[in-house]
């Protein structure tokens, strides 16, 4: 009876098969690194899945912003009064800082990797310190544009700033949160290693410090 | 004993449990049933307004009870056609095959324990009760105000849609059972996962699109350059005086979505069609290749709605080369499915019909496809009966028949218990026939509008059209009224229906059918499956036992031994 394995009727008979069921060669074409004459019991899924998450969740954010900057470019080139607005000059100091900040989350992975637990918890709050000061610069960039009279509504130019700042402000917020929940966790959480916790946030900061740094780009060349 | 470990705790008893078990569990049987019955009622919503329309639209002086009020003017009219829509389209075509057969099935078939991410699939199940909770209230709220509360909650379905789309992916990707390769996968995995790839991608689409015009709408921008989705606009005058901009961030999506909705369909037939004919997938790797391809032209070709409205004049003719060229994989699924039913040993179960049903529409709609897909023929058939014809027959219609398909096939594994055949059969029946009473002349009715608007005169008298209307409107009462047989048959038998006690009814050979009915909480119990073949081996030897499951041991002689030594382990675990 090929294909039903809960049977009614057979005759249980374990005695020569030393737990070693579904037959000796290892299957063909899956991994078979831990099969030794042992079935394979269930194992808590490997934490591989967080890096393809990561993975492809930044797709999604990319595809995102992409839609919001061929926006932005659809608009430019239909739009018969385009007024350009000029950029507050604290963005390129925030810049600065969102790089710097990158730099520091490495610094603190190569000390995770090398175990020095205490530099990485330094590195990792410098980072989450930079984090939070560009947010701040941000808030100032909009209110030196509100000081001019700038607001989100004056026109389309404003509209597009303040828009691409908002929404990758909303994401670095959310990294923000991600960086200071790996801070208070403990080196050995049971769960997932700290490792993958710190590459897994690492890859969206840095891919948020790249995406606002194409931002900039297309408000400032495309302007 | 390792039947537990620190990642998915045992599942507990909660205190608050609503229909069809654990409403607030993050098991993906429960997110996945939670799912179809989201769907089942967004269903009946979404029938019950289409028939109302069609009443307004024959008899407009039309009193009904407790819904006389719901259309009196264009602009109510307007809504009811946005309710419908959204509802069929984001919480039936879209919900249904994917997140909720998806949910549950996909982890079932590749072996695993749960989905990748189980409390970020709450999560997306959350969103989505919400977002359909915001739509139904926008229809009920002053017209102005109730179109930024659709538009808000169409922007929570789409963050719900993306997550779902990442969990299907990294589910697919990297919790496989060992021995699961690629090729082994059963297509309806296939389909699943080509459409999480291709959701992840244009739901962020339509999200910025939200974003950009909850922004129009709330702080005062002007992204749009004309308003959108205002009082004051006429409602049947879509294409024209719609910024280009919305334009081509929504087809952008909208297109795509044709095939989000549709690609789980397309697995699901290709998933049935073999099983009941006892048969092996005709040129399995082109159809997986070809699901792919759907994939990826469907994202490809969203430049074709945008015909009318402008484009850069070299642009056109490439959308329709790439609009055409998604005939290959069509026609390669069509020759598929033909091919495995050549010859076969065909079992005509209520599912089956509805699969092959489910080709019947495919071929059919997909003729009338073909004319769209040219240029000068869509830029004077958009906005016609022609489309509305089309586009449902191929889209709701096919697609509700995978979903049926789906729901009689997979039924024993989900709740125990078998759908009756013989009221499924009745309900096919009624159902076929009546779509294409329904559907056809609508065809019929855009191909005699424009033969009139090409001589010049109109050949035939507007009391044919009339005629006509009034048919349409008949067919779809009696359509709607036999819908009630499949609700009794799958309330009645949740019940009291025919109880299985065999685990596999149906002779399958996937994963989903080596546990019992219905799947226990934690799946596969102790032990994770090991796949050894391929997901169609069907053997033409005649006998009852004519297949080989997934996990069944090549080597051993003597073919029971993978069963018994399941059963031993387990039962030495227990």
């Amino acid at each position: 009876m090929p294909g039903s394995p809960v049977l009614d009727d057979v005759i249980i008979n374990v005695e020569d098969h030393g737990g070693r069921g579904g037959g000796s060669a290892p299957p063909p074409g899956g991994d078979d690194g831990d099969g030794h004459g042992k079935r394979r019991r269930f194992e808590p899924p490997s934490p591989k899945r967080y890096y393809t998450g990561i993975a492809l969740g930044l797709v999604s954010i990319l595809m995102f912003f992409m839609a919001l900057s061929s926006a932005y470019l659809v608009r430019r080139a239909t739009t018969a009064q385009w007024i350009p607005i000029r950029l507050p000059a604290i963005l390129w100091v925030n810049t600065v800082i969102l790089l710097a900040s990158s730099a520091a989350i490495e610094r603190a992975r190569k000390h995770l990797l090398f175990g020095d637990f205490s530099g990485f918890r330094s590195s990792w709050l410098l980072t989450t310190g930079l984090g939070l000061a560009f947010l701040a610069g941000q808030l100032i960039a909009w209110r030196q544009l509100a000081a001019q009279g700038i607001y989100v509504a004056t026109n389309q130019a404003s509209g597009f700033f303040y828009i691409f700042t908002a929404l990758h402000g909303v994401h670095l917020i959310g990294g923000v949160t991600a960086l200071i929940y790996v801070s208070r966790r403990k080196l050995d959480s049971a769960k997932v290693p700290l490792a993958v916790v710190a590459d897994v946030t690492s890859y969206y900061w840095h891919f948020m410090d790249g995406l606002w740094i194409f931002l900039l780009a297309v408000l400032y060349l495309g302007k | 004993m390792v039947a537990h470990d620190s990642q998915y705790p045992p599942p507990k008893k909660r205190a608050l449990t609503l229909i069809g078990g654990a409403f607030f569990s993050s098991d993906h049987k429960a997110i996945g049933l939670n799912y179809l019955w989201l769907a089942l009622v967004s269903v009946f919503l979404g029938m019950g307004l289409s028939l109302l329309m069609r009443i307004h639209l024959v008899w407009p002086g039309a009193h009904i009870p407790f819904a006389s009020g719901l259309a009196t003017t264009p602009a109510r009219y307007a809504a009811l056609t946005l309710l419908h829509g959204s509802l069929m389209v984001f919480m039936v075509l879209t919900a249904a095959p994917q997140a909720g057969l998806g949910n549950y099935f996909l982890p079932l078939q590749i072996g695993a324990r749960e989905m990748a991410f189980p409390s970020l699939n709450a999560f997306s199940f959350w969103m989505t009760v919400f977002s359909l909770l915001g739509i139904t209230a926008s229809f009920f709220l002053p017209l102005e105000s109730g179109l930024t509360l659709w538009v808000a909650s169409v922007a929570l379905f789409c963050i719900a849609s993306v997550c779902t789309a990442l969990n299907f992916s990294v589910t697919t990707i990297d919790l496989r059972a060992s021995g699961m390769t690629l090729p082994r996968m059963p297509l309806t995995v296939w389909a699943w996962f080509v459409t999480a790839i291709l959701g992840s991608l244009i739901f962020s689409i339509l999200l910025a699109a939200c974003a950009l015009l909850l922004s129009d709408r709330m702080i005062g921008t002007q992204f749009f350059d004309v308003p959108l989705l205002s009082a004051s606009a006429t409602p049947y005058a879509a294409g024209q005086g719609i910024p280009l901009l919305w334009q081509r961030l929504f087809w952008f999506f909208a297109q795509a979505e044709v095939y989000v909705a549709m690609l789980p369909c397309f697995g699901i037939v290709s998933h049935i069609l073999p099983t009941f004919a006892r048969k092996q997938v005709w040129a399995l790797r082109a159809v997986v290749l070809a699901l792919c391809g759907v994939g990826l032209f469907g994202f490809c070709i969203w430049g074709y709605h945008v015909f009318q409205s402008g484009l850069n004049p070299f642009a056109p003719p490439v959308f329709a080369v790439v609009a055409e060229s998604l005939g290959l994989p069509a026609v390669i699924l069509l020759v598929s499915w033909l091919g495995t039913l050549w010859n076969g040993r065909i079992q005509l179960t209520t599912a089956m019909v509805f699969a092959i049903g489910f080709v019947s529409l495919f071929i059919a709609g997909g003729l009338s496809g073909l004319f769209l897909a040219r240029r000068d023929l869509a830029e004077a058939a958009v906005n016609d009966e022609f489309i509305t014809g089309h586009f449902h027959l191929v889209m709701g219609v096919a697609a509700t028949f995978a979903i049926l398909a789906a729901l009689f096939f997979w039924f024993p594994k989900m709740f125990g218990r078998r759908l009756n055949e013989t009221l499924g059969k009745w309900h096919f029946w009624l159902t076929f026939v009546g779509v294409y009473f329904v559907f056809m002349p609508m065809h019929w009715m855009g191909l005699l509008a424009h033969s009139g608007a090409a001589s010049g005169s109109s050949l035939f008298p507007a009391t044919s059209i009339t005629v006509m209307r009034d048919f349409i409107t008949l067919a779809t009462t009696a359509t709607v009224a036999v819908q009630v047989i499949f609700f009794f048959n799958f309330v009645w038998t949740l019940r009291r229906g025919e109880r299985i006690a065999d685990p596999n009814p149906w002779r399958a050979s996937t994963l989903e059918w080596s546990v019992a009915s219905p799947a226990p909480a934690d799946n596969f119990g102790a032990v994770q499956p090991v796949v050894y073949r391929g997901a169609y081996e069907f053997l033409s030897n005649g006998d009852a036992e004519d297949f080989l499951a997934q996990n069944l041991a090549p080597q051993s002689a003597d073919r029971n031994e993978q069963a018994l030594f399941e059963l031993t382990d387990r039962e030495g675990k227990n």
